[in-house]
């Protein structure tokens, strides 16, 4: 029984070694690294070698614009986003466990209800003939119907809307690990709610906006349903134009080039979030 | 105080009615593809002149709408399944796997969850071209295993590094097989994580678009698929019937998750 029983502790169990993992490599490796390198490689030899398709997005004006759009619409969801659920995140962090758990059903709600459903559902509410314009006109508040799709301000509203959950989802995290005794230590010495939000909480939340927010714009960036649907054409993001250039343009080697510049900047930046992470989980334990 | 929910002051009224806002905010397009779904208006008036199920009986009585439901239940099924049992060999070795390089391993895993989805659609969407695999059962499995399986490793590992590995020596020394103990006491007691990883891997095939759009057939569509098609035409009535039936899915799935939690955790 004994030698049985060390024996069974000294045979090296398979799973516990590296073949485990060898399935999930096997698939990642096949399915997602050989595509994706095949794809960068079509990037530098479709239509002939070289490195034109990259000369022609950087050096076009046309592309320049997209390029710019993208990183102006991703920055513009993040600032707005951070913005509305940080107070989001701090009610959700203080607040009666009963509020608490209503508040955490709402957002779960609204993040596993499918994209489509939720886009769907924006482009009803915010076309020249919807609820939102209507209540606005019948209220007197404006005369024309505003434009609020197929623009700047439909990409906002409908990507802040899916990004929310993921921003203040970390966020009650951070904020639930700052330790209230620091603020009641800073009204004690006098300091004015507006001292203490500025110099103690904001400080102390500020890795966790950090992190949650480059999440969203790395999310944001590469973001292709929402704008395609509430966008317009005149403010087209990088990752529509690919979709485009492959679908209906059927032009490989410009898509393919394109992709790349998206997949290099995004993981780029998520390596950046990587470290800000992991900065957090070491300042936050000591 | 400002961490004190009772000694906020002033600052709590204005805290709680922002946060009554954006949770009406969060509410709003739910709620509202609901009600439009029951609406009698073709234009989607709103308020709706009258109520109707007309959009209903229009959505059960189309058959493309009906398979194209079946079609995404059964790669999502597949999905799930592959995924979590993949993940699951994946994450005891990523847990208790004593090797170099297991962290770089590891984010080569969890890669598909960063990539813009819209990178590896084009990617695999050509791949498949190549081996004849475009717009297959098999193509669309694949494809949705890779994005799912993130989703499954996560909960997965998380609930194995939260498990007394000891447990599981202690019934080897009593005399059970190293797999006999894993099947026995180990999975049972990760069963949170293997359960929530089935229901985030069904989810990421079940609403996934982008990789779907591309692979899709005309004979094989998903169901989101279906709903991009139409919505890119026009915006029927019918698109919030369905709209309304995968809320209630979402619903009936979070009550489950919920009742089952408090179940297994007693």
């Amino acid at each position: 029984m004994s030698v049985e029983a060390q024996q069974g502790i000294a045979t090296p169990r398979i799973p516990a070694g590296l073949g485990g993992l060898l399935p999930a490599l096997i698939l990642i490796g096949l399915f997602f690294v050989v595509p994706v390198l095949a794809l960068l490689l079509r990037s530098v030899t479709d239509p002939a070698p070289g490195l034109q398709n990259y000369a022609a997005l950087l050096g076009d004006g046309t592309y320049a614009r997209v390029f710019f759009n993208t990183f102006l619409v991703a920055a513009v969801v993040t600032i707005v986003t951070v913005l509305v659920a940080f107070p989001v995140a701090w009610m959700l962090a203080i607040m009666p466990p009963v509020l608490a758990s209503i508040l955490f059903g709402i957002i779960i709600l609204s993040m596993w209800t499918n994209l489509l459903t939720r886009t769907y559902a924006w482009m009803v509410l915010l076309q020249r003939t919807g609820v939102i314009n209507r209540a606005l006109m019948g209220a007197g508040i404006i005369d024309q119907p505003l434009p609020l799709i197929n623009n700047l301000t439909g990409v906002t509203i409908g990507m802040v809307y899916i990004m929310l959950p993921f921003m203040i989802l970390p966020l009650v995290g951070t904020l639930r690990a700052i330790d209230p005794m620091t603020l009641r230590a800073a009204a004690l010495c006098g300091a004015s709610p507006l001292a203490a939000f500025r110099r103690i909480l904001l400080p102390l939340s500020l890795p966790g906006i950090a992190a949650g927010g480059l999440m969203v714009f790395v999310m944001s960036l590469g973001y292709f349903v929402t704008p395609a649907l509430l966008g317009g054409t005149s403010n087209m993001m990088l990752a529509e134009m690919i979709a485009q250039m492959i679908q209906s343009l059927l032009n490989w080697g410009l898509g393919s080039a394109a992709a790349f510049i998206l997949l290099v900047v995004t993981m780029a930046l998520y390596a950046l979030q990587l470290r800000l992470v992991g900065a957090r989980r070491t300042t936050g334990g000591a | 105080m400002l961490l004190d929910y009772d000694r906020l002051g002033w600052l709590k009224a204005a805290l709680l009615a922002f946060t009554a806002l954006v949770a009406a905010f969060l509410l709003l397009p739910v709620v509202f593809i609901v009600l439009l779904s029951f609406g009698s208006s073709r234009w989607l008036a709103f308020p709706p002149p009258g109520w109707t199920l007309k959009w209903y009986q229009e959505l059960f009585a189309d058959p493309s709408w009906i398979e194209a439901a079946l079609t995404s239940a059964r790669i999502a099924t597949m999905t799930a399944i592959l995924a979590v049992t993949i993940g699951l060999l994946a994450s005891f070795a990523l847990v208790r796997g004593q090797f170099r390089g297991r962290e770089i391993l590891r984010g080569l895993l969890l890669t598909p969850m960063v990539l813009p989805v819209v990178v590896f659609a084009i990617a695999i969407y050509a791949f498949f071209l190549r081996l004849g695999l475009g717009g297959t059962t098999i193509g669309f499995v694949v494809a949705h295993t890779v994005l799912a399986l993130p989703f499954a490793i996560i909960p997965m590992a998380t609930a194995l590094e939260g498990f007394d590995k000891s447990i599981e020596d202690a019934a080897i020394v009593c005399g059970a097989s190293p797999l006999q103990a894993k099947l026995r006491i180990t999975l049972p007691s990760i069963r949170i994580g293997i359960f929530s990883a089935a229901i985030f891997s069904f989810l990421a095939s079940w609403d996934e678009v982008v990789v779907a759009i591309f692979m899709a057939s005309p004979t094989l569509q998903t169901l989101p698929v279906k709903i991009w098609g139409s919505l890119r035409s026009d915006l029927t009535p019918v698109i919030a019937a369905a709209s309304s039936l995968l809320v209630a899915l979402t619903l009936a799935l979070m009550i489950v998750t919920a009742l089952l939690r408090r179940k297994l955790q007693t």
